[in-house]
């Protein structure tokens, strides 16, 4: 199963995913050109803070079984055969935002979209880049984004690193005292930091 | 599991290297780099896409500590930065910031050039000479020098003039009179006359300081002035004593691309914006004493071959051919053949100090 893994950690909060997916999903497809489309390109992903100047770029998980599927009584939402993802047919939503409700993230938002020619607003969510990934290329958000805070790949796949990560932590630590496995200094260090300065962020 | 698209799994070398230039020389030495593993500004750009939108569109501002902000282009988010300053504000401030970047690195160019005119005339350097008499006594009737003196005095009290002018009181540029008057009337209409070269880039670093100029039309207003102040005075003055000093430029026949590279001469480049430095390296490569001593080295003699800007210099005094253009700087390199690769400024990319042949003595 092929999904964008996120690494909030890394997340800087610098939004570029947001810009790479409306522009991925606009009429023109040019950063000085999309804004000055009707509608509006907008993104399907949404990079919120949280504690601590910590972020975290939230979009449809392409649940399955999938909430909104469920609860959709138009069939407008449907499952994609070839990726898994859960995909729109624009024609078929009544914009009644039962989709939105269940979601579990709230990452659902209605808007217009230039491709869909209907007078309402729509369900807008993340289509997973399905026709990127057919030209064999990574979601534009993935693409976008510089820190790996966003990777596309088999979450088996993806997972493993982590748990050697983990792996490497633990046996390195063998024989010694502490309670959990050392951070790594660089991680140490990033996270103290936030954790200080934090105390003067508004959200604090 | 890889999220970056790797353009060697598409294509061969040689394909890569034809989409990346016409040149066909170049496209030799790009097949050589992509073959040999060497990073260049091709796989630089490459990894850097996309471009930060928000960079792309100017509405990022960093200017102050509150910051940075940015505004929201889909109208959801912020439509202000924290001062209040909003998305007209703050793309007119970043233009004008790369604008007094730019005027500043052109004019200080120009100022170099006048004070190697100045110690020249003084008896201070060495190799430098007046050259174009006529053009001296020209120019410096227009500033109202007296002509009827030796060409020493006269390019003194012009170099004088000209230096004076990037700091001047008087609220005036000398050059800038050769415009012709109903765009001058223009330029008093907006009140954008330029006053002095430093002065207008120094307003432009204020002006978009904090809390000061918020209002797009007059920044960019402002913006226009230094550039004027550079076209019209700075680069103007560059321009003018460097053919004084070197020879007015004449249409020159001569040799473009890496193949001006020799095989059995000592390949010497010179690249960056400023002839100061490399006038004087053609010169020394010429010295048949040095050149005697590249053959006693079993080389053929000495061959200097221009790039960039500092190759147009070259190119159009001296009849150097031209290696390439600022993008040709690290296939050069590459080659494997330069001996010595000579910068003054501007364009001279930090990779070329990294690259393997860059660091090897030879």
């Amino acid at each position: 199963m092929k999904t964008v893994f996120v690494n909030p950690e890394r997340c800087i909060g610098c939004r570029h995913c947001e810009v790479a997916c409306a522009i991925e999903h606009s009429q023109t497809k040019e950063v000085l050109t999309v804004f000055f489309e009707d509608p509006l390109p907008q993104p399907r992903i949404h990079v919120e803070p949280g504690i601590d100047f910590t972020t975290f770029p939230n979009k449809c998980r392409h649940c399955n079984p999938a909430p909104c599927m469920q609860a959709c009584p138009t069939g407008a939402l449907y499952r994609d055969g070839t990726t898994g993802s859960v995909l729109l047919d624009g024609y078929k939503c009544i914009a009644c935002s039962m989709c939105a409700i269940v979601c579990p993230f709230d990452v659902i938002t209605f808007h217009k979209t230039w491709n869909i020619k209907v007078e309402h607003e729509i369900n807008f969510k993340c289509d997973h880049c399905v026709e990127r990934q057919a030209r064999g290329e990574v979601p534009a958000c993935v693409e976008a984004c510089k820190t790996d805070a966003l990777i596309f790949g088999e979450i088996n796949e993806l997972t493993k690193q982590g748990r050697q990560d983990f792996t490497l932590r633990l046996t390195s630590n063998a024989g010694r005292v502490d309670e959990t496995p050392s951070l790594p200094a660089s991680v140490k260090m990033s996270r103290d930091m936030n954790a200080k300065l934090s105390k003067f962020s508004p959200l604090e | 599991m890889s999220k970056k698209k790797d353009v060697n799994f598409y294509f061969s070398a040689k394909e890569i290297a034809e989409e990346r230039t016409i040149d066909p020389a170049a496209q030799e030495m790009i097949v050589k780099a992509v073959e040999d593993g060497v990073e260049t500004v091709w796989e630089r750009l490459a990894k850097q896409q996309p471009q930060c939108g928000y960079g792309q569109m100017g509405i990022c501002c960093t200017n102050c500590a509150m910051g940075p902000c940015r505004i929201d282009p889909f109208g959801n988010g912020p439509d202000k930065g924290v001062c209040g300053a909003t998305e007209d504000t703050i793309v007119a401030r970043n233009l004008a910031t790369m604008l007094a970047t730019g005027a500043a690195s052109h004019s200080d160019h120009g100022r170099e050039i006048v004070e190697v005119a100045y110690e020249t005339a003084l008896g201070k350097t060495q190799g430098y000479e007046i050259t174009d008499v006529e053009k001296l006594k020209r120019v410096a009737t227009e500033y109202g020098i007296d002509t009827d003196r030796s060409k020493e005095e006269i390019a003194r009290d012009l170099a004088l003039a000209m230096l004076e002018e990037f700091g001047t009181i008087k609220n005036s540029i000398q050059l800038v009179e050769r415009a012709p008057e109903p765009r001058k009337e223009l330029w008093r209409n907006l009140n954008i006359m330029p006053r002095s070269v430093d002065r207008e880039i120094v307003e432009i670093m204020h002006r978009v300081h904090m809390g000061v100029d918020t209002d797009y039309v007059n920044i960019l207003l402002q913006a226009l002035r230094a550039s004027l102040s550079d076209g019209w005075g700075g680069s103007m003055m560059a321009t003018e004593f460097s053919d004084i000093l070197f020879g007015t430029p004449e249409p020159k026949e001569s040799w473009v691309n890496l193949g001006v590279l020799s095989h059995d001469e000592v390949n010497i480049v010179l690249h960056g914006h400023n002839p100061v430095l490399s006038e004087m390296i053609v010169k020394a490569s010429r010295d048949p004493e040095l050149v005697a001593l590249a053959k006693e080295k079993g080389a053929k003699g000495i061959n200097p071959v221009g790039m960039c800007c500092t190759g147009n210099e070259l190119l159009v005094r001296q009849g150097v051919p031209i290696a390439g253009n600022m993008l040709n700087q690290e296939m050069a390199l590459v080659t494997g053949a330069v001996e010595a690769m000579v910068v003054d400024y501007q364009c001279i990319s930090p990779a070329s100090q990294r690259l393997p042949s860059a660091t090897i003595p030879r």
